[in-house]
């Protein structure tokens, strides 16, 4: 990964006090044959540690395509990625990533505990660790007596939570989130808010989550983001000041809704 | 997991199903019966001569002798060409240009009939266990690429995604994302294989060896012994059907227990 011309990282930032999540002058094409898409165009973020930022913006804007460059699935082009102060090349177990996708992908043929397990496969951790730390996410989120479960007997809502697990099962530093409620019914969705939040407020992790729903970035974020059509970059940054829980109803809400209705 | 089409208790449901067959049996074994009064003996021989023949192959040793032979010798073909079209299918399915290149040889070897095969391996293996084994393996292992190769394509990308996400090397990605995908692809494969390596091992024991129930069956036949004909066919009914019964079926219901059932919706 190249590094760009512009702010360089400046080394001797703790890790503790240095944003969560640092993009500079990020730019991604993608080649398909004769065609080259330019999708991401000196994009620049910065996330501050236990803070929730959302990502708006219309479709093909490249909201994805960041995200996994976060995760580190994708190498942007040009620019850097910096996560908790350093490059994300030099990844440490201190700041892991966790990831949560649109569709739950959970595996068909693994029960719900065995599904939140596989997130901790990778390694080389002992099964009756695993299966500890599997029961104990499974806990926080509401989803006790549903371990031996198969995906199939469990309701959207619950392969949510069980998928929701599987990332935070790795005590990430980081969530990622892609639309990660956007395939459930709206009274399903305002649960899952709300455990996204509680959960937030217990572990105090970093979330980056992406969405289509101006209303749910309303609610849950502490800064907006917003996206240029492509090729993509930051258009501008909207700060939601009033303290959680929001009521989307109220007018001091209603107004940053509309606001980021008008930008995008 | 909710079922509001049955409220039979599961011994009562497996009880009625027994009954079932055993009155289909029964119906079967009526309308056989009926049949042999109008035929002469050594054309249609009826139950009673069929099961005394049947008795007599049990009592002196024959019959599982035989048997044990041919389940041996299609075992083992069966077993090689599991071995080597699971390794292959994968393979092939998991690399685009090698499946492309060799795309056209499967059709034509499933094209390629026993028949075939059994006296190509008369010509080479002469009479003895490797043609019998040879002919299984031939008819099995295409049939057993066929359908690995099918499950490793169908592998889901968003899967092989997570697994990035998560950081897991290539080889973990095989065993806990393409092989269970593959599972039921080659469970049915291998199903397939074996039911067709019987019947392709009576072929090549009929013509390519000195024992086994194929050997045994052209023998009696030589011998215009038609009660026996038919008492070896039983026994080969029976055994497969047992094998059905009380392996393939209990595995299967387990492998795929994850598996939503169409039925009970």
């Amino acid at each position: 990964m190249n590094s760009a011309e512009l702010a360089p990282w400046t080394p001797g930032e703790t890790q503790q006090s240095a944003p969560a999540i640092r993009l500079v002058g990020i730019e991604k094409t993608f080649r398909s044959g004769e065609q080259t898409i330019q999708v991401l165009n000196n994009v620049n973020l910065t996330v501050a540690p236990q803070a929730i930022v959302g990502l708006i913006g219309t479709s093909g804007s490249g909201k994805s395509t960041l995200l996994n460059i976060v995760a580190g699935i994708v190498r942007p082009d040009r620019g850097q990625v910096c996560i908790c102060g350093a490059p994300s090349e030099a990844f440490n177990d201190w700041c892991s990533v966790g990831y949560m996708f649109q569709e739950d992908r959970l595996l068909p043929w693994r029960t719900a505990i065995r599904n939140v397990e596989f997130a901790l496969e990778t390694g080389s951790i002992p099964k009756s660790e695993r299966i500890q730390r599997a029961l104990e996410t499974l806990h926080l989120v509401e989803l006790d007596g549903f371990e031996n479960a198969f995906p199939y007997q469990l309701s959207g809502g619950m392969r949510s939570r069980v998928a929701l697990a599987r990332s935070l099962v790795t005590e990430p530093r980081i969530l990622l989130m892609d639309e990660p409620f956007s395939r459930l019914d709206a009274q399903t969705r305002a649960v899952m808010h709300d455990e996204l939040l509680r959960i937030h407020r217990l572990k105090g992790m970093t979330i980056l989550f992406v969405t289509h729903d101006v209303a749910e970035a309303t609610l849950l974020a502490d800064e907006v983001a917003v996206m240029s059509p492509r090729p993509g970059s930051i258009k501008e940054i909207v700060k939601i000041a009033p303290p959680r829980p929001r009521d989307v109803t109220r007018p001091d809400i209603t107004v940053y809704v509309q606001r980021l209705r008008e930008l995008i | 997991m909710d079922s509001e089409s049955s409220a039979q208790p599961i011994w009562r449901e497996r009880f009625d199903l027994f009954s079932q067959r055993l009155l289909l049996v029964v119906v079967v074994v009526v309308i056989w019966w009926l049949a042999s009064l109008s035929a002469p003996h050594y054309v249609l021989p009826g139950p009673a001569r069929v099961w005394d023949a049947l008795r007599l192959i049990a009592a002196n040793g024959d019959l599982w002798n035989n048997l044990a032979i041919t389940f041996w010798r299609v075992g083992v073909g069966f077993v090689l060409a599991a071995l080597t079209g699971l390794p292959l299918g994968i393979f092939l399915g998991a690399n685009r240009r090698a499946g492309e290149f060799f795309e056209p040889v499967l059709p034509v070897l499933n094209t390629v009939s026993s028949a075939i095969w059994a006296i190509f391996a008369i010509i080479w293996f002469g009479i003895s266990n490797a043609t019998t084994i040879f002919v299984v393996f031939m008819t099995a292992m295409p049939l057993i690429i066929t359908n690995v190769w099918q499950g490793t394509r169908s592998v889901n990308a968003d899967f092989i995604e997570l697994a990035q996400v998560l950081r897991m090397p290539q080889w973990k990605v095989m065993t806990k994302v393409y092989l269970p995908t593959i599972l039921p692809y080659f469970f049915s494969g291998a199903r397939l294989a074996f039911g067709f390596g019987w019947r392709v091992s009576l072929v090549a024991e009929t013509i390519g060896s000195s024992s086994g129930v194929g050997y045994r069956l052209r023998q009696a036949a030589d011998l215009i012994r038609i009660d026996q004909v038919f008492a070896w066919t039983l026994t080969l009914v029976i055994m497969m059907a047992t094998i059905e019964m009380a392996m393939m079926k209990p595995a299967e219901n387990y492998l795929f227990r994850w598996k939503k059932d169409p039925q009970a919706q």
